[in-house]
């Protein structure tokens, strides 16, 4: 447990997670390695599948980033990633692996601070939790 | 090498100048399908800004961001490149330019040369190579991803021209060539001549060329840049030492009067020198010291103001106001250091002080060159005092010969954004000389038939780029390659430099064309700014552009986690692990297309606004001008005179008066967008009109959003309060209204920076300065008695507006600077307002009864419009209002959304002179869309499985725009057209029947499995 890294993936909206990651890298603003990056069109395009799936192969935790309220460039893709993030959230507090491994975050594409905040206390959220009871058991 | 010319001399644009203006102009011209001629006389194009090692705001590193650019030329675009040509002479007049064009001989068969560099080896002394710092880079190409890709030979210099012809593999070497001459029908011509660095070895005190330490900042630059002479290691020329403390001085042979100054203030060097202050404390040590000596901070620009804060606060660097008179070298033991004493008053003091430095960078600035001179005079276009371009404020780039515009340096002096702005700007004043008639666009751009892959094995090539030094300096690159070598059906793991460069490129082709490969990963840079790239060169060696897959080393692994090498390594791995697994199923697809809609929407009347109206009308474009207000004219309408003297309101008059009578305009006043949808060259947009609110629905193909900024009105010393508490364009009024009273004031005091640079307003409104100096002079001419003081916290008057800064001071209006901690403070006293205030040099509280206390507040977003209008098109905004262009430097009035433009002080504040150029730019760009006959809507598109299709419903009700629809066979259908490809219906689909193209489910679990197979 004491050298217990997570593997974290993320799936970013390319119109502004996605943008805000290549802006942290312009800033060299520093996160975690933990984080691995699946760009998606839209924070509504990721399905349940893959968030399940993920947890279901050995990720400790997942979460989706997308726009911001009312900035989405689908009009309403991230109202809908949100609502299917806490309906998974439910689903794993039922069933014993914990909802708090799975989390929904919005940030624009300038906000290249945001992102790498988010990415680090999500790490360390996840790093506390300690591993994936799925993939202990697997 | 040189392109069959297939249109008319009237649709032909001549480009002087490859730097990154003339790329631009020539870039705008050539996608709004005319015809175009670039001409440079250097061996390769990129200018000045190719010399740069890193570019703020991002100190990413330029190479990167420009060559991308570059290969953008090299596509099929009718652009013919002629390297080492000059312009002669030129006869005929706008519409029909005859030019002579002289071609120095190089040697060198393009077509044939490689570049190998076999020839530099065996006979450096012949091979051109890039003066200055530079004595011997590897070839004559100034940076890796020169265009052409080739040498150049100066013969003169070989003594066995038989043994260097030989050397040569491809029988490229020609012992004989001879200059070219071709005459050039053109329509108009675009100048974009670069300037030169100030040489400051004429100014004996700074020892510049006599202490090896003492470097200009070009030189710096170039020891910073990874394909500089020292390889981006940086030490001091004098031994090879790491320097501790270094110095930058400012206005270096600017900002002068004395003998080798020039008058002006050159304008971009505050930010570079920031720039390089910055990347060494970054990049090297922060143990460096860095100090800064300056009369001003001129960081006028968007957002630079924040650059400037982060300089001071962040990366602690030191900012002296003062201008050293000398610098000494430091002599201990009867020997010396290499260490120089750099010695000066400080603002406010009288004792000489004097510092120690390692190094020291004198920060010059730009000179007009004997190129310029010698152009102008054969070309017949007039120099002003300075010996730019002579141009007029309110039609900024045309030059005083119809049909020949200008950009950037042969402007005036300017930074890059700047220079790109006026690229396009000059782009679209050369368009209004040209026959409507367009080139109608090839549809399949030249590539080779596509190859069929169906039923292929995987056969993946991957290819990691090193990404200048930035990558390969925290990974290590060959065990990146060597890992995923070993994955099955990757048949090629090797690593390139600069991946994007010409010669990468072609690299990639022939590996794909030789060893049949059919899939392609790249490990390097964000797909979102190369995938274009890359998919060009699958596309030209016979693949279909979506075998692609790019895996996002650098932003996203090398440069977020240099403090963690090993994680880093290990993520790389796993990044390209993922981009092969996602690879090896991705399908070839198809793009689908559309007809444009040739019809244009501009948002806001102001003056940005109408001059882009105007010029896209008079090009023939029907465009609806939607304003907010009962009038035209925006804030503009409040200003006077510009400070060039030139009357603004009969110039806004006129300006109205062209676009409410112009019959391809429809203007529609108290209008007020309501909703938007659709995609760059079939946009629709809602707007409700006049009183009754009555919904209007317009078709465009591209839209501007030129909405304007609005005048501060910060509740601050005495403004609202006191009779005597006014703005700049308060008094803009007063002066032409009321020059009585004007006559009756014995002291005036002005302060600047009123609710700009303070915590609230933490940028610069740009603007005030030049209103200041404007005002005090326009003061002082109607009542040369009047007390006027100035008191500000820098004074920035950029270019040539320094002239006016310095008559005022000689004309007696009194400058006195004041610190954000010691801001004035004011009372009101019966009519007037008493202003106290510290003198620096007397160090005293002075106090000044102001008959007019004018305060200089400035301009903010317009957050009002911004909020609203950003929300309905979908474009970001900056932390303080504006919109955000899609790239600072490289695309300053492009929105993220394609076929969005922004113009004027929506972006940031801006001059009316800026305004209107940025409208030309906008109108510029408007037309690389507008000339196309069909748009690419790509290949992410939603498609059904009808087999699995339950006709549920769910995806109809789930489509953000209403796209599916259960068909006539009772399963649901989306038009490609019409889908966006958000892939919402494909997540929520039950029955898993829908697939987003290019994001199918199996490639987004390929990339899972990608990752875990070895984590697990």
């Amino acid at each position: 447990m004491e050298n217990f890294e997570p593997v974290i993936v993320a799936y970013c909206c390319h119109y502004c997670a996605y943008t805000a990651a290549d802006m942290a890298g312009s800033k060299r603003l520093s996160y975690p390695p933990n984080v691995k990056i699946i760009r998606v069109p839209c924070s509504g395009k990721v399905d349940m599948i893959h968030i399940l799936k993920a947890l279901e192969k050995g990720a400790d935790g997942v979460y989706v980033a997308g726009c911001l309220e009312g900035d989405c460039h689908f009009n309403t893709g991230n109202v809908r990633a949100s609502k299917r993030v806490a309906y998974i959230k439910k689903m794993l507090d039922e069933i014993g692996i914990g909802g708090e491994r799975v989390e929904m975050f919005s940030m624009s594409a300038g906000m290249g601070e945001r992102f790498a905040q988010t990415a680090s206390e999500f790490t360390e959220k996840i790093r506390k939790l300690g591993p994936n009871p799925a993939r202990a058991a697997a | 090498m040189q392109k069959q010319r297939k249109s008319q001399p009237s649709n032909r644009v001549l480009v002087v100048g490859g730097g990154m203006g003339g790329i631009r102009a020539a870039l705008d011209l050539a996608e709004a399908g005319r015809d175009v001629v670039l001409i440079e006389k250097a061996h390769a194009v990129g200018g000045l800004m190719a010399k740069l090692d890193r570019t703020f705001p991002t100190n990413n590193c330029d190479v990167c961001t420009l060559s991308p650019k570059l290969s953008e030329s090299g596509r099929q675009l009718p652009l013919d490149i002629m390297t080492m040509t000059e312009l002669d002479a030129l006869d005929g007049s706008a519409g029909s330019f005859n030019a002579t064009l002289k071609t120095s001989p190089r040697y060198i068969d393009l077509d044939k040369c490689t570049a190998c560099g076999e020839c530099y080896r065996k006979f450096p002394e012949c091979v051109r190579f890039t003066p200055g710092l530079d004595p011997r880079a590897p070839t004559c190409m100034r940076y890796p991803q020169a265009t052409p890709y080739a040498f150049s030979v100066d013969m003169a210099a070989c003594s066995n021209v038989d043994a260097l012809v030989n050397v040569c593999p491809t029988g490229a070497i020609l012992r004989e060539d001879n200059q070219r001459v071709e005459q050039l029908q053109v329509g108009s011509i675009v100048l974009a001549l670069g300037a030169e660095t100030f040489n400051p070895q004429a100014l004996e005190t700074y020892g510049y060329g006599t202490y090896p330490n003492v470097v200009t900042s070009l030189e710096y630059e170039r020891i910073l840049s990874a394909s500089g002479p020292t390889l981006g290691e940086l030490v001091r020329p004098s031994d090879g030492g790491r320097p501790k403390r270094i110095a930058w001085i400012q206005c270096v042979g600017s900002r002068g009067v004395q003998e080798h100054f020039v008058s002006y203030c050159s304008s971009a060097c505050c930010m570079y020198a920031l720039k390089e202050a910055i990347v060494t404390r970054e990049r090297f040590d922060k143990e460096i010291e860095a100090t800064v000596f300056y009369m001003d901070m001129r960081t006028s620009g968007k957002d630079y103001e924040l650059y400037l804060q982060r300089a001071k606060n962040e990366y602690g660097i030191r900012f002296v106001r003062s201008r050293p008179h000398s610098i000494e070298p430091v002599i201990q033991d009867g020997g010396l250091t290499g260490e120089l004493a750099i010695s000066y008053v400080p603002h406010g003091g009288s004792q000489v002080l004097a510092d120690r430095f390692d190094m020291v960078v004198l920060t010059t600035g730009f000179r007009v060159t004997e190129d310029m001179k010698a152009l102008a005079a054969k070309i017949g276009v007039e120099l002003n005092r300075h010996g730019y371009a002579k141009t007029d404020s309110l039609s900024p780039l045309a030059t005083s010969k119809p049909g020949i515009y200008v950009c950037g340096m042969f402007e005036s002096p300017k930074d890059i954004p700047e220079t790109l702005v006026q690229g396009s700007a000059a782009a679209c004043g050369a368009l209004g000389h040209l026959s409507p008639l367009r080139v109608v666009s090839e549809g399949d751009e030249g590539f080779p038939p596509e190859r069929d892959v169906a039923g292929e094995e995987p056969k993946i090539g991957v290819f990691v780029c090193d990404c200048g030094m930035s990558a390969s300096g925290v990974v290590d690159l060959e065990s990146l390659a060597g890992d995923v070598a070993s994955i099955p059906g990757v048949a090629v793991a090797k690593t390139l430099k600069h991946a994007c460069s010409a010669e990468s490129l072609g690299q990639i082709e022939s590996e794909i064309r030789d060893k049949k490969l059919n899939r392609v990963v790249i490990g390097g840079c964000s797909p979102r700014t190369h995938q274009t790239v890359f998919q060009d060169a699958l596309r030209r060696a016979g693949l279909n552009k979506y075998l692609v897959e790019i895996a996002n080393l650098r932003d996203q692994n090398v440069w977020v986690h240099s403090d963690h090498p090993a994680e880093a390594l290990a993520k790389g791995k796993e990044l390209l692990r993922m981009a092969v697994a996602a690879v090896r199923v991705a399908q070839p697809l198809k793009d689908y297309t559309l007809p444009v809609s040739k019809d244009v929407l501009v948002v806001g009347g102001g003056v940005a606004g109408m001059t882009a109206s105007v010029k896209l009308a008079d090009m023939g474009y029907q465009v609806s001008l939607v304003e907010k207000s009962g009038d035209l004219g925006g804030v503009a309408r409040q200003v006077r005179k510009t400070i060039q003297g030139e009357d603004v309101r009969a110039f806004v008059d006129a300006l109205i008066q062209r676009a409410e009578q112009h019959d391809k305009i429809q203007i529609l006043k108290n209008a007020a967008v309501v909703d938007h949808s659709g995609v760059a060259g079939m946009f629709k947009t809602g707007v409700q009109v006049g009183a009754d609110k009555a919904y209007r629905e317009i078709e465009h193909g591209i839209t501007i959003l030129a909405t304007g900024a609005v005048p501060n009105r910060p509740a601050e010393y005495l403004l609202g309060s006191s009779p005597a508490a006014v703005t700049q364009l308060d008094l803009e009024a007063i002066l032409e209204d009321s020059p009585d009273k004007v006559k009756g004031w014995k002291q005036v005091v002005m302060i600047q920076c009123v609710g700009s640079r303070v915590p609230e307003n933490p940028n610069c409104s740009r603007l005030c300065c030049q209103a200041a100096v404007k005002n005090a002079l326009r003061i002082h001419a109607l009542n040369p008695d009047a007390e006027i003081y100035v008191l500000y916290r820098d004074i920035r008057t950029p270019g040539f507006t320094e002239d006016y800064y310095r008559e005022a001071r000689e004309e007696g209006i009194v400058f006195v600077p004041y610190e954000l901690a010691d801001k004035p403070r004011v009372e009101a006293n019966g009519e007037k307002a008493l202003v106290t205030f510290t003198d620096p040099i007397l160090t005293q509280q002075m106090k000044v009864s102001a008959d007019c206390l004018v305060l200089s507040t400035g301009l903010v977003a317009n957050r009002e419009s911004t909020d609203d209008l950003g929300i309905i098109f979908h474009v970001p905004r900056t932390s303080d209002g504006y919109f955000l262009e899609d790239h600072v430097k490289l695309r300053p009035v492009d929105l993220e959304v394609p076929g969005v433009f922004v113009a004027g002080t929506a972006h940031s504040p801006k001059s009316i002179p800026e305004s209107i150029t940025q409208a030309l730019a906008a109108a510029s760009r408007a037309q690389t869309y507008l000339s196309m006959d069909t748009i690419n809507f790509g290949a992410a598109t939603a498609t059904v499985d009808k087999d699995r299709c339950a006709a549920c419903l769910i995806c109809v009700r789930a489509c953000p725009f209403d796209v599916p629809f259960i068909n006539a066979e009772g399963y649901s259908q989306i038009d490609p057209t019409k889908c966006r490809g958000c892939g919402v219906c494909a997540a929520e689909c039950p029955a898993k029947a829908i697939q987003l193209m290019q994001y199918e489910d199996d490639q987004i679990l390929a990339k899972l499995d990608g990752l875990f197979e070895r984590t697990a």
